[in-house]
Formats: C-alpha cells, structure tokens, sequence
C-alpha cells in the first residue's frame, strides 16, 4: 500500500509563550513490513531541527523556538509504501518463555513500567486467560481478547498517567490504554511485550471520515508487539483486534508510551492552550508504480 | 576470615615511622591545648559557612561538618600505589561507559557484565545512548571510597561517578590545620591540595566542543537548598567562573548560553552538579524546575559538553561494581591493583547460599540507597532484622549486594581531651580530562560514635586532612 501521511500539531496559546522546546517521534521506521520513502518536516515559526536516532531506532526530531509566539504549527509529512505481513509460525511453545536465559535477554520488555504497572488480580486474569494455551501466537492472541473483553473503545475517558488498573476497573479507553493492558497481562506471565507508536489508515467514523474517500482523517494509533520465541516481534491491534497489516505504519517502539510518545515540549507561558492535532492519510494509486510490479 | 583491625598510626604499640614526628609533636601539646586548637578549627570552619545539612531528617538541620585535629599520613611509597590503582580503576570506568553509551557494547556482547544487571541499573540511561564525550570522559571527576582492611590492604568500597561530593573540606581541611597545627605541618614534606580548582578547570576545557577556542565553563548548582551548594558556589571561586542554576541557562538553536547583564553569552562546559533526572525536563523530569529545556539536545548536537555526562549511574550501581575488576582486566588487559571488597550477588545460587549462611558475618546495602542508609551490619543486626532481610533479598535480589565486613582501620582521633581510635574510610578524588589526575590524598571520614563502622557526614561522621607525604616520613624534627 502505498500511504502519504500528514501529522499535522496545532498549539494556539491564550498570551505570548517564548522558549519552547520540542521533541517529535512521528517519523515512520523502515522495515520488512514498510519502506519509508519520504519525509519532510515544517514548522511555523521556522526552527532549526536537530535530528537524530534514539536508543528504540526511532527518528527523532528536537528543535526549540525561543523567540515569543501564540501559535506553534508542526506538520510532518511521510510517504511510506507497507508490505503484505508473513504469516506466523503457529506452532511455537509457550514452555519457551520459561527459560531463563531468554527470560534474561527479554528483561527489559518483561518488567512493569509506569505504564503497565500490573495488580495481584490483573495478573491471575491473566494467568486464567493463558491456563493450558500452549503456542505463543494463541496465548498472545487470547490476552488480546481478554482486553477487548474488558474495554470499550471510548474518547478522552482516561487521561496519560491514568493507573491501568484504575482504567480496566472503569471499563473504558483509548488505544494507549488497549496496548498497555495487553502489554501488561502479557508480562505478567511471562511473555516479552512491547509498546508501538504509528499511524492507522483506516477510516475513523468519529472524526467525519467514510472509508472511500481517497483522504481521510484519523488519529495518531497505538499497538503492541509480543515477541514470539524463535520467529521474532509480532504485531498486535487490541484497540480493533484486527490483523497488523498493510493499513498499519509504525514509527517505532518501546517499553510503553513514554519511550515513544509523538511529540514532548515545554515552554514559557500560560499553562492552558487549546491543541489541535490532525492526521490525515492518502492512498496513492500511482500509476508508474503500480505497472512495475 | 580477618577479622583484626589495622591502626594507620600505630605498629605494636609504637609509632609508625612516618607518624613519629606528628606523635612526638602531639604528645608534647597539653590536653587542654589540643582542646583549645580543636575549637579554632571549628570556628573557622563556622565563619567559613561550612555546613552540610543532614539528609532524610526531618529538623534538616545545617551542621558543622567537624574536622578532627589529628591529621592522617600516606607515606610517598604507599600513594604511588594507590594513585596508580585509582588512575587505573577510573581509565576502566570511563572505558567501559563510553563502550556502553557510545560504542558497540562490547563488553556486554562479550558477557564481562551481564547485559541484564547493567540495564537494570537506576542510573542506566537509555537516553543517554548516542550522547559523546569529548576526550572518553564520562567521569571528568569520580570520587572513589578506599578502605583498609585487616591487614592494611587498601580495598575499593565504592564508586561515586555522577556528583561525587566533599573536595571542597579537603582544601578547607588543609587550610585549617595549616593554622591548627602550623609546626607539624612545616615539620612534614605534606604534597599540596590547592590546585584542585587549576587542575578541574584544565579538565573541563579540555573537554569542550572542539569549535571552541577558548571555552567557558560555568558550575551548575540546583540552588542554594542543595546540601552541598557550600561546595558549588567554592569551586565556581576557585576556578573563577560562574555559578548558575538551571534559569540563569538558555538554549536557542542547540546552542548554550547564559543570561549576562550584557545579553546572552556563549557556554561551552557545564561542570554539573544536578542529577541527570533534572537536568531536562524535556527529556527527563517534566516537573523538574531545576534544569534547563533542549540541553540535552544541545549536548547531542556536540554544542556543549556536559561533565559528568549524563547515565555515569550504570557504572557505579552497587551490582555493577563487583564486576570493575573484571572491566579493568577486559579494557585494560592488567590486573586491578586495588582490590574490590569481596562481595557476593544474591541472584547468583552459589552467591545466595554463602549470604543466607552467613548473613550474621556480612553487611548487605541496597544497591539504590547513598550515604549509608539501609545498610545491614549482619553481626550487629538483631533476629528480626535478619528475618526480614532474609525475605527481602529473596524477593528482590538485584536491589541488594553482600559483602565481607571489613573492620576498617582506625586511627588516633582527638575525643574529647584524649587520643582515641576511630575507624576511617578514605575517598580521593580523580580528575579525568586529557590526562588522569589524583589529587594527592582525598577526603578521610572518620565515625565519631565509638566502635561505629559508618562514616558519612550524615550519619555522625567527620573528616581528617589527609597529608601525602613526598617521602616515606624519616623527618626530622625541628
């Protein structure tokens, strides 16, 4: 597929603000599953962009305006071409996760964060959730379900901090909380999981967008990734509880939203402003392209 | 197991050979003469504004940091070890954490230190991956804790390479007792301390961003609440540089610069004594009010140099310095000249078994605790202390590490009107830019409380002026 993506962050601020400092990850990752093809970034008032690769192999991209402005516009602008995904190996044993040289080298995926802090009771749901499941992909699958069983999909319900706990317990979330809860009960019994920012082309019916127009509009997505033993990260969608495919592009991962977060700043002024962010993503059917395949 | 104690001052009863001339001089001073230079210092040292406040106390309250009359002496012959052992260690330490941030990980691929107790480390920053250091130094300064066991080997209890703390009463120190004790001074060939601040500014400009020719370094201080803001504000005046804290500081474009009356001017090096936590809060601590927005962008962009760098805390984790000996043997191809204090990892099984049959000989520390706090003496520890060790460490073995109890020396320390012995421990402090510098000596703690094996100032500790001798002591006196 072959995606033109526009991430576009609006700050109106109330009064003058000055000295503010920005770091963005919205810069989609190249790998097996997707070429980055382009990527151009502007910001108004015009800032010189540090850009660098973090720890996570996400591009990062920090710049400060220090001169005083009420109006702070970020648009980054990406076109990516994603693959149809492998299909996965099916017969992995879940006794793998038990061995304690794997259980060493996974360590950093395996223990909670701020984020996916996990209760006595999160951990025996999951523990019911995988009892007798004995392939990876299944066990990984049925935690995703038992998320989507405890969950409804439902905008500004929670707030970035919110205990996970506190969210399960209310019954209602965004994707970051569907991805932590299932990043949580996975690490409770043991199973590598991983925290993945990006984009979702997909038509999102709340924000105006019918799936056939050529764009549309959505919202920047989260996901997890589980590592299967043997064959690598696999991708999960617990928010839709559909497959990782084409319509998804990453821009990278971490332990949980705080390694990965779109866009950080701080800045001098008043504490309110009224934020506006945007993604809109095209399908290109490009012809020259489409007739060298 | 040893369990003797050595006496730094005396051998048998006699005075060793390079405390001879210091006894000698002691000895013929009344009591109520040392009493009455004992009360200078402390004077001095008041008028001075020299004053530490107490940690993890509710009065926090400021206190005199109390100096000891009876200074300690290093013969020449034994520094040339230790200074060789320390500038050894640190070359390591530097080594293994430029490995570590910047370069392919080596020694972790290699298994000297399991990838796993690095990166559990508290002080292991992964956003400090990527992040250079001019010249390798992590470590522009470390303080490095020395004791001596039973049998007079100088052994390494700890590394302290983010903000070490108390060079300042080392030079205070030397200053006070040079008035206390003028005669005996004179009467000894004691190297000099006073060119600390000379040799740290050498180090941090050699440090600086290559594009600048004459750089400038500023001291960066959380504030005057800050336990050791005495010591910020000292060594901004020794050097002669500026004091900040974190608002005086400004990044435009990656670039430091620091707010003058005459507008904004350029900063090359931050001598930094803000935990890496506050440093940013773009990038670390959101609510932290003490550090400055995009430093660290700027840092990365190879703008500013930041000293220590940033994450010196996956090197001197309490775990991760069981494996120094083996980092210096890895990095360095020789074997360690100062030895570490046995220690025994409680995630290890052979480890674990030595630890629950002996807690009652050992002293275990939580890895994440400083200044002494949580620190279990095993032979002075009752039943349910124990017990509860014991299910702590089953629990969380990577927050605690074992060791021998080592008895510390003592040495002769003026209580009251009379000579006693204390136990003393003693940190020197190593200098890392172009070269490697120790500062001859260091600070030596001394555990005022009879008996007590603790000597950090906050928890009823005191200090000593530390005299490394030219010579090996055969002075005469005058």
């Amino acid at each position: 597929m072959n995606l033109q993506i526009r991430y576009t962050t609006t700050f109106n601020y109330p009064k003058t603000v000055r000295d503010s400092h920005n770091v963005l990850k919205a810069c989609p990752t190249s790998n097996a599953a997707q070429t980055l093809e382009s990527y151009d970034l502007a910001i108004d008032p015009p800032a010189r962009v540090f850009s660098y690769v973090d720890y996570w192999g996400t591009r990062v991209d920090s710049f400060g305006i220090f001169e005083p402005h009420e109006q702070l516009t970020i648009v980054a602008t990406s076109h990516v071409v994603t693959h149809p995904a492998p299909s996965i190996d099916l017969s992995i044993d879940v006794a793998r996760y038990a061995e304690p040289d794997y259980r060493v080298e996974y360590r950093a995926y395996l223990d909670p964060t701020r984020h996916t802090e996990w209760t006595p009771p999160l951990a025996e749901l999951a523990r019911d959730t995988v009892h007798g499941v004995e392939d990876a992909n299944g066990a990984a699958t049925r935690l995703m379900e038992a998320v989507r069983d405890r969950l409804s999909y439902a905008p500004g319900s929670t707030y970035v901090g919110m205990e996970l706990a506190q969210v399960l317990e209310n019954g209602q979330g965004v994707c970051q909380d569907y991805a932590h809860a299932h990043i949580a009960l996975a690490r409770s019994v043991g199973i590598p999981a991983r925290y993945v920012s990006g984009y979702l082309y997909a038509a999102d019916q709340s924000l105006g967008s019918t799936p056939d127009e050529a764009e549309i509009d959505v919202e920047t997505h989260a996901w997890v990734e589980i590592h299967i033993p043997g064959w690598g990260w696999q991708p999960f969608d617990p928010t839709n509880g559909t497959p990782v495919a084409e319509s998804h592009v990453k821009i990278g991962h971490g332990r949980d939203y705080d390694d990965v977060a779109p866009l950080r700043g701080v800045y001098h002024g008043p504490e309110d402003h009224e934020l506006g962010v945007s993604v809109r993503i095209s399908r290109e059917e490009l012809a020259g392209r489409q007739s060298q395949q | 197991m040893l369990k003797t104690t050595f006496a730094e001052a005396y051998d048998n009863g006699e005075p060793r050979l390079h405390y001879r001339a210091l006894m000698e001089r002691l000895h013929s001073l009344a009591p109520g003469d040392l009493q009455g230079r004992a009360r200078l210092v402390e004077s001095t040292f008041r008028t001075l504004g020299i004053t530490f406040a107490v940690s993890g106390r509710e009065e926090g309250l400021e206190r005199t940091w109390p100096m000891d009359l009876v200074p300690r002496i290093i013969p020449g012959s034994e520094w040339e070890i230790i200074e060789a052992g320390l500038k050894q260690r640190v070359r390591a330490l530097n080594l293994f954490l430029d490995d570590l941030y910047v370069g392919a990980q080596a020694a972790l691929h290699d298994g000297v230190i399991p990838r796993w107790v690095v990166e559990s480390a508290d002080g292991y920053l992964r956003e400090a991956h990527g992040l250079r250091a001019p010249q390798g130094a992590h470590c522009v300064v470390a303080g490095i804790d020395l004791i001596r066991d039973g049998g007079g080997v100088y052994r390494v209890l700890e590394d302290n390479l983010r903000v070490p703390s108390g060079v300042s009463y080392v030079l205070e120190n030397r200053v006070a007792m040079t008035r206390a004790l003028p005669i005996a001074f004179r009467n000894h060939a004691v190297r000099p301390v006073s060119h600390y601040g000379a040799s740290l500014l050498t180090a941090l400009r050699s440090i600086a961003p290559t594009a600048s020719g004459d750089p400038t370094v500023v001291v960066l201080t959380p504030g005057i609440a800050n336990s050791a803001y005495f010591e910020h504000a000292f060594l901004a005046r020794q050097m002669g540089v500026e004091l900040v804290e974190g608002r005086d500081l400004v990044v435009q474009d990656q670039v430091l610069f620091m707010r003058t009356t005459r507008g904004l001017a350029r900063v090359d090096v931050v001598y930094s004594r803000v935990g890496d936590e506050f440093l940013d809060p773009v990038v670390f601590r959101h609510d932290s009010l003490l550090g400055i927005p995009g430093i660290v962008s700027a840092y990365r962009a190879g703008n500013v140099t930041i000293a220590n760098a940033i994450g010196n805390g996956a090197a001197d984790d309490k775990a991760v310095y069981a494996y120094v000996p083996d980092m210096i043997r890895y990095f360095l191809a020789e074997e360690p000249i100062l030895p570490n204090v046995t220690t025994y990892l409680p995630w290890q099984n052979e480890d674990r078994e030595q630890i629950f049959d002996r807690l009652e000989e050992l002293v275990v520390k939580p890895v994440a605790e400083a200044g002494g706090y949580g620190i279990v003496i095993g032979s002075q520890a009752d039943r349910a202390t124990l017990e509860d060790l014991r299910a702590k460490l089953t629990a969380q073995p990577r927050g605690y590490i074992a060791q021998e109890t080592i008895q510390l020396s003592t040495h002769p320390t003026l209580i009251d009107a009379s000579l006693e012995e204390r136990h003393i421990d003693l940190r020197p402090f190593v200098l890392t830019g172009e070269d490697i510098e120790v500062i001859p000596g260091g600070l030596t703690r001394v555990a005022l409380p009879e008996g007590s094996l603790i000597v950090n100032s906050s928890q009823g500790g005191g200090s000593k002026d530390t005299w490394v001798l030219e010579d090996d002591g055969a002075v005469a006196t005058r």
